[in-house]
Parts: C-alpha cells; structure tokens; sequence
C-alpha cells in the first residue's frame, strides 16, 4: 500500500524575475515500511523534495498524499499537527537544542505528539541510556545524530525523514547510525527515506530514487539490497 | 569596496543599529540637557548677579543706618563697595498688590539692570524703575504714573524704566510662596531723592535713617566679615551672607538641584546605552565571525579589520552623540527659555544655553569608548589562526546546573528548562534585559513618586497645615502687643510674631504662635499635624540635621539686634517651609522672649480699615502659586514617564531580536518538529516576562532608593517626606509589564516568518 504519493507535484522558487523550478512535475509512489534512498548531485531537488513530503515547505502546483491525507494545501498549523503526528526528521547538523539535555531533547516531543513512545526506550534503541543527562555538546557527532533519531521515533511517526543523516559523521559512525536506520524499517516497519549523495548507501536501501534538474530520473526497487556490513564503505 | 560593506551591514542590522543609537543619543541627551539646564543657569544668573552688583552681605538694623556706618563698613579692609538700602512692601494705590519700594543709594551695589525705558538716574525725583515682569503682568507701561502707599504716606510719580534685579531674581513677598507671582507682587525702585521728598522731615527727624540696611561687596568670609562689621559699627548686627538670601539660595538651589539630576539619571541612561552597546556589538560580531574570517583568510591584515568593524560602533557613536546633543540642548531649552518653566521662577535677562566644557569631553570620551567596545568585541573574533577565524562562534557550551539536581527542577516542563538554561547560558543578554526593565520601573517610581512626594507636601503644607482664608500683616514696629492682640481678637484670628535670630552665625526666624482657633497647624516629620505644647521649642528638620538637634536637647540662640541670649529645650521636630523655631506665646512668655505680634490668621472675610494692618494675603492666592509649580513638575513627570517607555521599548526590542536571532535555529527546530507557533511564541514571551516580574521587584526598591536619594538632595530646599500612592505603583508595575509584553508580542511573531529549511541547513 502506498503511503506517499506525489501527483504531479513542482516547486517554483522566484527571486524577482529570476525563477528556479527546484521540482518540475513529479510523480512518484511509495510503499510503507520501505527503506528508501534518493539519490542525486547537489541542487537536483531531492532536499526539496524530502521538505515537501516532510511538511516544511507546500509545493507550487501539484498534490502530496500521505497516507490518504492531502497534505499540499494544509495551513501552517495544520502542517505543524502533521509534522508532530506523522513525519520524523534527522538532519546531517544535528539540531539538538543546545539548552535541554539527551532525555529532555528527545521527551520534549512528549509536548506535541499525539502517540509519543518512551524516550528512555528510545535512548535505549539508539543505545544512549547511560548519557542520558549530557548536553549535546558534551557527546560526539555520531551520538548527537543518534539523539536526533530518537527523539524523531520518540513521536512514533510513520515516516522517518533524513537529510544526509552521515554526512557530517566519519565512515564508522555513520555505518552505526545506518544500521540503526535500517533496523528501524526491519524491525519496526518504519518507511525510512533517505536524502544522500553517497552511492553505497543505495545500496542497503529497497527503493532507490535518482533525481535530476528537479525531476525523477528512475525509481528502482531492489529485490536485494545489501546488509550494512556488506556494503564496501 | 569595504565601505560598501560597512554601510549594507548597517542596514542587515538597522533594528540592532536604529537600537543603539537611540539609547546613545537618549543617553548623551539627558546627560546633556540637565548639564546644560544648571550650568546656564549658573551662567545666566552670574551675568545678572555681575550686571547689577548683587551684594555678598546685608548688615540690618531695625534703627536703621547713617552715612558715618556705611563709611565705616566701606573702610573694612576686605569691603569693594557698600550701599545704604532699603527695601519696603508699599500698596499700589488702588489697587491689591503689593511692590517691594527699594532705595540704593550706590546703585553700583544691589542695583537694576535696566531692560527698557531710561537708564536708572540717582538724582531723578518722580521715576520709578519698575520690574519689567510685574509690569507686563499688569499691562503696565512705561511713561505710566503710578502711587503707591505706605500706611499715611503715598509716592507718585511716572514709570520711566522697566528694570530686573538680582536682589528680585527670585520674586517672592514671604517664605509661604513657592512660586513668584507677578500680576499680584513686584518690585520698584525709586532715586534716594526721591524717597527724601516723599518722607516729610518731621517724619524723618521722628524714625531717624530709613535705610535698614547696608548691602556690602566684599571678598571676606562671613566670620572674618561679621566680626569686622561688629568692630566697624560697635554692635552686634544681623548679617546675612548671600547664601541666605532668597535670590542667591534658591538659585543655586535649583544650580545644585541641576546638578544631582544630571549625576543620577544620565549614569542610568549611559550605563544602559554602554551595556547595549556591548551586548549588541557582540552579537553582530559573532555573527559577523565568518565574514572576520573570510578578510583574514583572504590576507586582510587584523589592523584593517579592526578598523572597519570598530567604525560601525564610531558610526553609532556619532550618530547617537549628534542627535542626543540636539535632545541635550532641546531639553536644556524646554526647562530653561524666557517662555519656559525655570522663567515663572527666576526673573533673569538672559537665557542663554550653555553646555559646562567638561560635557564635551564626556561625550568625546564617550565616542571613543564606543569604539573601544567594537574594537574588543571585533579582536574577539580575530583571535587565532585564518582557520580559527573562519569558524562560525559558538556560544558557551552548557554545564549542568546546581539547581538542576533538585527535584523540582525535573519535574519542570521542557519550556520552563529551555528558558531557564537560555538565560544562564545568555547572562549578559538576560542581565541587560533585567537593567532595562529595572531602569524603567526606576524612571517610573522615582517620576511619578515625586508628583506623589510634592502633592502631599502641598497637601498637608497649604491644605491641612493652612487652615485659614486670609493672613493679615501688621506693621509690627509701630503697635504695641495689647493692640495686636486686639486686632486678633477682633478678627477671631490666631497670631504670630516674628524674631531674626541667629544660632552660631546662622540667621534664622524665630515664630511665636498663638493658636486658639485652630487656623495654623504645625506638621511633624512624619507628616502629621500636631499641636505646639507649651514645653519647649520646636525646630525645623534642617535645623535638627544641621545642628544634631533632637527632643529634650537645649538649643541656644540670640535675637539680632540685643544683647539677650535664650537657651530653651527642644521639645520637637517640625516639617516647615521656614527654616526657622517655632514655639507658643506661653513659652515665649515663660522664656521671657519679648516679641510684637507681625500677622493674624482669620477666616474673617471683612478685614476692617485699620491703620496698622500692612496688607492681606488670601490662602487662595497662597495655593495659585502652586498650580504653576505643579504645572511644571507635571511636564516633568511626563518627560520622565516617555523616557522610560522608550527605554524600556528600545532596551527591550533590542535584546529581544537579539535573542530571536541567538535561538532562531532551536525555534526551527521546534517548528519542525512540530510546534505551533503561538506556542513557540509563548515560550520566547514567557522568558521576557520572567525577567520582567524580577526587573519589576528589583526596580520598586531602586525606584524608591533613587527617589529617595534625590529628595536627600533636595533637603536643602524642601523637607521633603517620601509618599508613594497605590496609583503609582500600579501604573508603573502595568506601565512596565504592558511595555515588556508589547515588545514580546512584536518579537515574537517574527517566528512565523522562520524559513525552517534554511535555519537548519546552516551549521551549528
């Protein structure tokens, strides 16, 4: 069943009389519980397209259904609900807030999410409960990234959105956050996307998308997708 | 190309900019303007003091002086010049107003500066030379004949010049009137040959010489003049130094008044404006920090960098110097100009502005400690390394709190924490809003608590304390106490006599009251009305500070003019507007002080013909003099009360912008993970309000301190008892929280225009 689906769908961005179609008619479907990467050079359009299936930006024309909800003509309040009900978010930066420490970054959604799961359970998914107490600033990239995903499953979304979510971490780390992505569309049966430009990580994934110049190059499903170990890093 | 620079960052920050330079110029505007309010004043009333030969003594005498007296003070070695003068109240001839009729003989020496009209001839025998001001009151002009009365005698002649003096500087016929006025009391002055053709010489052979005093120029000290004057004219005589004059006193009580404003709410401003100025500088600075970097990197050497980043804080500097010396010289005008406040109370030619040359200096150091702050704020971020430099700033990072172990603490929601941190973790920004709130409500209190301070003052003084509709003066020389006594029965009045004493070599007044009709009322120091018993005496409380002077103490002090000398206990403290001793006719009685009775006080309203009686005074023409004064303080307050709303506005704006753009990047985060704005919005409202209820408890006690310290000041001129109404109070709490709430609600629906996208792609 799908769960996104992008009908016809363009992002218009005008500076004046300059105009830059960031996404140029897509048109796209995906299934639930999927573990899927999209793929593409710098300025395709992939980050616009996750911003748009994540609620932080409306398209200029077109139509995004997440499950069964039209979601491209919400008001910013109603995106603001979407966003604490439906959609988790990871970014390559972190964004942790600075002031609050691991468990409270990650129970503060406890203060918007309809069905929030545990934070300590969470913490302990992404094995950080002995730091539960440290500000962000007091851990490493790779545990600041693992942060960030708990409290993203903290909400218990349907979707986890991720930006680049190894790029700012050494090879290692981000192996360890990917295994813990993909364990989160195994075990949990989470539809984890994934914004890269990393070509091993399409590798593990089960839908693979290539964006180009704003519109989808191809949309392969693969039958086989690789363990994490498997992937030459 | 880095011009172009310097003046598009200026406009990227124009609310931090327009910020500073507002609290600059407000800063350097107030420090300005009450400098330039007393030290025009100061130069002002010099110019008249110096034009009309303003005397540094008065030597009196009830019996009056010869010309061998006045020889033998001009051969004081210390003495430039002296004059025989006299100064009498006469009654406009059909007319109710009273003119002070002056004679100097020198008119080198408390003379008049001639403003229109002939100047003064010493030999002229029918011209008067009347104060211009009372003239233009009462549509007076020159040319005019004129009478005036004095008991049987009457002086005509025609007003030939219109004159101000600085015997006159401050216009007023008693120490009850607080504010001169004009179209009821003046000032003339007549030739010396005049007056002896106006006196019949049996009248003159009869009383002796009418000059009752010798005003005298002299560069001596009081006590090396008084015992000079006391060798030179073999008696002990009344002197009074010019400090004790009206005139010069209150003058430079308003100087020094000047004087402490502008050493108190200029600090306030300034420390403001200099802490903004930190933390906004700061701030740009650290935004800037990649940008610092990027010159680095691209071979700029630090010294270029330092200089342009330290020009936009000499940019602000300028600017906000500039415009605060146009609100300097514009607030030295809305005080001090010939149509102005300061001219319904001081009678002076000139009303020139001036600014003292140390001001200049200030705001020249001002300027470069401006720069100062950009600069250290600027070599901050050149620290390093290029690569250091390149960096993006990074605040503080967050160390666990004592606090956070309690378990209160845990239990707190997430706002409540993020706020909490955000404030320890941004000291200088959350201390700076906490000075801005604390210096409004300070503004506010202290404002408002002085219209509050002077209402009960006039209330308790004039209302409660006078309580009777007419003051009758008598010509206390000329009758005899039977018949005063007489007179105040007949009016069914209380009386009052009138003593020049003095205690060390202080002149003060002595008053002996009779009240059996409940018309005259002392106030004690805690502002109560209290009956005078027949115990002792009571001083002032200028009196009790200047000599520590308590209950039960014996005060010692001699009339002028004789040999007697009293020591009497003193049987309380008094709130007066006379500086002065007061005790009832039984225990002048008692104390064998002899006195002649000088007013009545009656509810009377027919006042009968009586030879004796010198004029009236109504409790309404008292309480008409205050509506000015008030008038003025009220212009005042409200000055105070617009300045503190927009420090408070622009204090607060600043560092609320400041603290948007410093957690721009949480709020995108909280947005995408999917908080509302309103809610976001409440959090950012919530920690200005936090420190706006602690600014407001910090700022009551401050207020009340600062209020209370300049009534300390003002001591000298008014016994002042502190009195803060309910009103105040909630005006300035609601005043302050209305401002900080205002200002969050503006800062905070910023939020809805954060671009989530671009806020979180940037690197922490």
């Amino acid at each position: 069943m799908a769960i996104v689906e992008f009908r016809d769908v363009s992002r218009v961005y005008r500076n004046g009389e300059h105009e830059q179609r960031a996404l140029d008619h897509v048109n796209l479907s995906l299934e639930e519980g999927k573990f899927i990467v999209i793929l593409g050079p710098s300025g395709a359009g992939k980050s616009t397209l996750l911003n748009m299936l994540g609620g932080l930006d409306s398209p200029t024309e077109g139509t995004i259904i997440v499950n069964g909800k039209d979601i491209s003509t919400l008001t910013p309040n109603e995106l603001a609900e979407y966003r604490a009900a439906s959609v988790g978010f990871v970014f390559q930066s972190y964004n942790l807030i600075p002031t609050l420490t691991v468990i409270e970054n990650v129970a503060l959604v406890k203060e918007i999410a309809p069905n929030p799961l545990s934070s300590h359970e969470m913490l302990r998914a992404v094995g950080l409960e002995d730091h539960i107490h440290q500000f962000p600033s007091e851990l490493s990239g790779g545990e600041q990234q693992r942060v960030s995903i708990a409290r993203a499953l903290a909400k218990n979304p349907h979707i986890l959105l991720c930006d680049e979510p190894t790029g700012a971490l050494d090879s290692e780390t981000g192996v360890l956050v990917l295994k813990l992505l993909l364990s989160m569309a195994r075990d949990m049966g989470k539809t984890i996307i994934i914004v890269t430009h990393n070509q091993n990580i399409a590798k593990m994934a089960d839908v693979v998308i290539r964006v180009k110049n704003g519109k989808i190059r191809s949309c392969e499903e693969q039958a086989h997708p690789l363990a994490v170990e498997e992937v030459d890093w | 190309m880095l011009l172009k620079k310097l003046f598009r960052t200026l406009w990227q920050y124009k609310a931090q900019f327009i910020s500073m330079v507002i609290m600059v110029a407000l800063g350097v505007g107030v420090f300005l303007g009450f400098n330039v309010e007393w030290y025009s004043l100061e130069v002002n009333t010099k110019e008249i003091y110096d034009a009309t030969g303003f005397a540094d003594y008065r030597i009196y005498s009830d019996r009056g002086f010869s010309p061998q007296d006045l020889e033998a003070v001009k051969a004081i070695d210390g003495v430039s010049d002296a004059t025989r003068f006299l100064s009498i109240n006469v009654s406009v001839k059909d007319d109710t107003d009273t003119l002070a009729l002056t004679v100097s003989e020198n008119s080198a020496v408390s003379g008049v500066l001639v403003m229109a009209g002939e100047p003064y001839n010493a030999e002229d025998p029918d011209g008067f030379w009347l104060s211009d001001s009372y003239a233009a009151a009462n549509g007076i002009a020159l040319g005019q004949p004129l009478t005036l009365t004095y008991q049987t005698l009457s002086i005509s002649g025609t007003v030939k010049g219109l004159v101000k003096s600085s015997e006159y500087l401050i216009c007023l016929p008693d120490s009850t009137q607080m504010m001169p006025d004009y179209s009821t009391y003046g000032f003339v002055y007549i030739s010396p040959v005049m007056l002896d053709g106006a006196i019949p010489a049996l009248y003159r052979a009869l009383i002796g010489s009418l000059y009752h005093q010798i005003n005298v120029k002299s560069s001596l000290d009081k006590p090396a003049f008084v015992e000079a004057a006391d060798r030179a004219l073999g008696t002990t005589r009344l002197i009074l130094s010019r400090d004790e004059t009206v005139s010069w006193a209150e003058a430079q009580g308003e100087v020094n008044e000047g004087k402490t404003m502008a050493s108190i709410l200029p600090v306030l401003f300034l420390a403001i404006a200099i802490l903004t100025m930190v933390t906004t500088m700061h701030r740009i600075c650290a935004s800037e920090k990649t940008q610092i970097g990027t010159f680095k990197a691209l071979g700029f050497k630090d010294r270029r960098i330092l200089i342009h980043y330290s020009a936009y804080a000499l940019i602000i500097g300028l600017i906000g110097t500039l415009l605060g010396i146009g609100i300097g010289y514009g607030l030295g005008w809305f005080i001090m100009n010939p149509d102005g406040a300061m001219a319904t109370y001081i009678d002076m030619p000139s009303w020139t502005l001036y600014a003292p040359a140390f001001t200049w200096l200030v705001l020249l150091g001002i300027i470069a400690f401006l720069m100062f702050i950009g600069f250290l704020s600027v070599r901050k971020m050149l620290r390093g390394t290029a690569a250091d430099a390149l960096r993006p700033y990074s605040p503080r990072r967050m160390k666990h709190l004592r606090f956070e172990e309690t378990k209160r603490f845990k239990r707190l929601g997430f706002g409540t924490k993020w706020n909490l941190r955000d404030c320890v973790r941004h000291k200088a920004r959350s201390l700076m809003t906490l000075i801005g709130v604390v210096g409004c409500m300070v503004l506010l209190v202290g404002g408002l608590g002085m219209k509050d301070t002077m209402d009960a003052f006039l209330d308790i003084f004039y209302e409660k304390a006078i309580n009777y509709t007419t003051r009758v003066n008598l010509d206390a020389e000329n009758m005899t106490l039977a018949e005063g006594k007489a007179l105040a029965e007949s009016l069914e009045g209380d009386w009052a006599a009138s003593r020049a004493v003095q205690i060390g070599d202080r002149g003060y007044s002595l008053e002996i009251y009779s009240v059996s009709h409940d018309l005259v009322r002392f106030v004690d120091q805690d502002m109560r009305i209290i009956p005078l018993t027949d115990d002792g005496a009571y001083i002032c409380s200028r009196i009790a500070r200047d000599f520590h002077l308590k209950p039960g103490d014996e005060l010692s002090f001699s009339p002028y003019d004789s040999t007697e000398h009293y020591t009497v206990p003193v049987a309380g403290v008094l709130d007066s507007m006379t500086e002065g001793i007061f005790m009832t006719a039984a225990f002048a009685d008692k104390a064998g002080i002899s006195y002649q009775i000088s007013s009545v006080f009656t509810d009377s309203q027919a006042v009968p013909d009586h030879p004796r009686i010198l004029n009236q005074q109504s409790k309404r023409s008292i309480m008409d003099s205050f509506d000015v004064f008030m008038d003025l303080m009220n212009k005042m307050i409200w000055l105070l009360v617009i300045a503190a709303v927009i420090l408070g506005i622009v204090v607060l704006y600043n560092l609320g912008v400041m603290s948007y753009t410093e957690r721009y990047r949480e709020m995108a985060t909280l947005k995408v993970v999917g908080f509302q704005d309103s809610r976001i919005g409440r959090l950012l409202i919530s920690q200005n309000l936090w420190l706006t209820v602690l600014g407001i408890f910090i700022g009551m006690p401050a207020g009340v301190g600062v209020l209370q310290y300049l009534l300390t000041a003002l001591a000298s001129e008014y016994e002042l008892k502190l009195v803060l109404g309910p009103a105040t109070w909630l005006v300035s709490v609601l005043l302050t929280f209305g401002v900080s709430l205002v200002v969050g609600l503006m800062v905070a629906r910023k939020n809805r225009h954060i671009d989530m996208v671009a806020a979180l792609k940037t690197a922490e």
